[in-house]
């Protein structure tokens, strides 16, 4: 049977007890805060919010004690993360770090880097951000071509361009995929390695590129010349391909891949308290039903990670479906509203509403588009 | 999946691809998984029970397992006589349940029970004298209206107009809500149908040459198969969960959501398993309308996507919103 694994995990038993002592925090914290701030939070830039969590322990909650980290289990981390989506909280400055760059430093840095860097990063101070695409590198990752050659003295000289990089201008350090051998047309995925970067170094140029909201999230990074120590290779020349893969797993596995949209579920909700609609009830009916499956299927994965597999299959197919669950919400939102709600209303379920009919087409794209997940699912399934 | 819960889905597989009959298969107690073990059953619970009825969708067993089980364990509840016999059940039963002097009666039509035609007998749940009760018709003594489903199953209606029965009053779960564990069955059986047009599909994706190649080998074609394997693994995740919230106590949220999602899968599933397939599935010979057919019509019974979505929407909204999220991570 070609049945995929999605074995059902139980939480620990200690996770009700954590789960209401974040709501506390939370409730505490985020007074006030309108829907459309809660929606797609994991976006939303909040450096203030984020050494908050960094205090409490809650950034890079499972990292060992040496590095800053507080060595709680992986699942009580996914119960941190699961409440602070679904709360809405403005978590987009340390999500990189805690998510994956800080797993990648601890999986392949030296002993220097990780004291360097990860203790300001579970302080909430040292933000991270991703070094993968490029102008002509997107879904095709392995087409980079920014470059770093090896000096005579040992260090790195980088050339070349980033883009699409979310909060590089706030943010201290990347972690950037680049090329250091020759291109191999046979072998394309050779000659890649990672670089951690600090984005002070002198000859990198960042550049905001303002969305189609006019939001200034996104950024250009160049880098022209710039020389950094051999300190700054993460793990080892060559292997940048197979490293950025596992960091792929992590970035494509969490509930973050389903929650977009959930602050806007919640007002369908709320309007379905106040409008009597058997149309209202049955899409609530159809939309929970999507959700509780997705939060199974989600918590499977992240019973798999912690039990240390790479579940790159299941967790491609959580994305997927993910996304096209929180991108479904606002379309049928629109639909089911009546004539009384309009798009430019200054209310909780409208601003919700207009933010996330223009964002949610991007969820199917960062992080991997859904054409490119589901090439990796039908490898599972035999058919590459 | 527990060592224990894979053999006994294996070795129930394995029966069900040699198209085992009822009586074979009802004397490897099959029947009576759900059966406590004082009571001469396996006293499993609704996990291992799920996973031999996916099994069983699986291989599209031409029998009401499901009903069966269900019937068994209602049975064994009550301490009635249980008949060694095919059995099934009607999950929606409308008539009235009353006794006189000589014993029980019921007077009703019982609609779509599988296999009715050739039970011998027909459990139920009436509510009479304030609460469920378990009742036993025999078929023998009712007027049959022999219906099938879209795959040739039976699905027949019983008219029966005062007619002695067995009753007994009963409290578990089951007996409260028959349909909804009836609905938890059906999702597994969809869970193992499912996976069981999509192996044929993906089978015939790389057999099947066009354009001097595999049409598998296309991505057109693999991006709808992916999207196939995504839902199916869905709808499995979702049996599943329900199914072991069933076993640790209430699971009516679990078993409306599951099913919608599985019936959400169907359409997805045969549309694919179709279009992959070409003209030869739409074939009587070919088998995948063996597992699309059943699906078609399974999507209908034990509650249509109208009938949970209305039962799972009315329950959230009138928790509010501001429970939501408290209470799905409750459960």
């Amino acid at each position: 049977m070609h049945a995929f694994k999605f074995d059902p995990v139980a939480l620990p038993a200690d996770a009700p007890a954590f789960r209401k002592e974040i709501r506390e925090f939370l409730a505490r914290e985020l007074t006030a805060v309108p829907a459309e701030r809660r929606a797609n939070c994991w976006a939303v830039f909040d450096a203030d919010f984020t050494r908050k969590l960094g205090a409490r322990g809650w950034i890079g909650m499972v990292w060992p004690k040496r590095y800053g980290g507080h060595e709680r289990s992986a699942l009580e981390r996914y119960v941190l993360l699961e409440e602070l989506l679904a709360a809405g909280a403005p978590v987009g400055a340390h999500w990189i770090a805690d998510r994956q760059s800080g797993p990648n430093l601890l999986r392949y840095g030296s002993e220097l880097q990780r004291q360097k860097f990860l203790p300001g990063m579970a302080r909430g101070e040292i933000l991270c951000c991703i070094g993968m695409s490029e102008p002509g590198a997107g879904s095709d990752l392995a087409a980079v071509r920014t470059r770093a050659e090896q000096l005579p003295d040992g260090r790195w000289r980088i050339n070349g361009q980033k883009i699409w990089t979310s909060n590089a201008r706030q943010s201290q350090l990347m972690i950037a995929l680049v090329r250091t051998g020759p291109l191999d047309e046979k072998n394309r995925h050779a000659g890649l390695s990672q670089f951690l970067l600090e984005l002070s170094t002198p000859g990198i140029r960042i550049q905001p590129i303002v969305d189609l909201v006019g939001h200034p999230g996104f950024n250009e990074v160049f880098f022209d010349d710039v020389v950094v120590g051999p300190e700054c290779l993460l793990g080892a020349a060559g292997e940048g391909w197979r490293q950025v893969t596992s960091e792929l797993s992590l970035e494509r596995s969490g509930p973050e891949r389903y929650l977009s949209s959930f602050a806007l579920f919640i007002e369908l909700v709320r309007l379905a308290q106040r409008v009597d609609s058997e149309a209202l009830r049955h899409a609530v009916g159809r939309l929970t039903a999507e959700l509780w499956t997705l939060r199974q299927m989600s918590l499977s994965v992240a019973g798999q990670l912690a039990a240390g597999e790479d579940p790159m299959l299941a967790a491609a197919i959580v994305k997927d479906l993910g996304n096209s669950f929180e991108q479904s919400l606002p379309t049928l939102v629109q639909a089911l509203v009546g004539e009384d709600v309009r798009l430019e209303d200054d209310t909780d379920l409208a601003r919700t509403l207009a933010l996330l009919l223009q964002t949610s087409p991007s969820f199917s794209l960062r992080g991997g588009t859904r054409e490119i997940l589901r090439g990796i699912v039908a490898r599972g399934l035999g058919l590459r | 999946m527990s060592e224990q819960r894979q053999l006994l889905s294996d070795s129930a597989a394995r029966l069900f691809q040699a198209n085992a009959g009822w009586d074979e298969i009802d004397a490897l107690g099959i029947a009576d998984l759900l059966v406590p073990e004082d009571r001469g059953g396996s006293g499993a619970d609704w996990d291992d029970a799920c996973a031999v009825l996916q099994a069983a969708g699986h291989a599209q067993t031409p029998l009401p397992l499901a009903e069966a089980m269900l019937a068994r364990k209602l049975l064994a509840e009550t301490a009635l006589e249980a008949p060694r016999s095919l059995l099934s059940i009607a999950a929606n039963p409308v008539g009235k349940l009353a006794r006189d002097a000589r014993g029980w009666k019921f007077s009703g039509v019982v609609t779509s029970v599988p296999w009715g035609r050739d039970a011998a007998h027909v459990v139920t749940t009436v509510t009479s004298e304030g609460g469920p009760h378990v009742v036993v018709l025999a078929v023998a003594d009712a007027s049959v209206h022999k219906r099938t489903n879209l795959a040739d199953e039976p699905r027949d209606d019983l008219r029966f107009d005062s007619t002695p029965a067995l009753a007994a009053p009963a409290s578990s779960r089951e007996a409260q809500r028959l349909l909804d564990y009836a609905a938890l069955a059906r999702t597994a059986q969809i869970a193992g149908a499912l996976q069981s047009a999509l192996e044929r599909s993906i089978g015939y994706a790389l057999e099947r040459k066009q354009f001097g190649r595999a049409i598998g080998q296309f991505q057109a074609v693999q991006q709808q198969l992916a999207l196939f394997g995504a839902e199916t693994a869905a709808a499995t995740c979702a049996s599943r969960s329900a199914a072991i919230a069933a076993s640790a106590g209430d699971a009516s949220f679990e078993i409306a959501a599951a099913k919608l999602r599985a019936n959400q899968a169907i359409g997805v599933a045969t549309a694919t398993a179709h279009q992959v397939h070409g003209a030869i599935g739409f074939t009587r010979e070919y088998a995948l309308r063996q597992a699309t057919q059943r699906l078609w019509s399974w999507r209908s019974e034990y509650g249509n996507d109208r009938y949970w979505s209305e039962r799972l929407g009315r329950a959230v909204i009138e928790r509010g919103a501001d429970s939501f999220w408290g209470n799905l991570t409750d459960r």
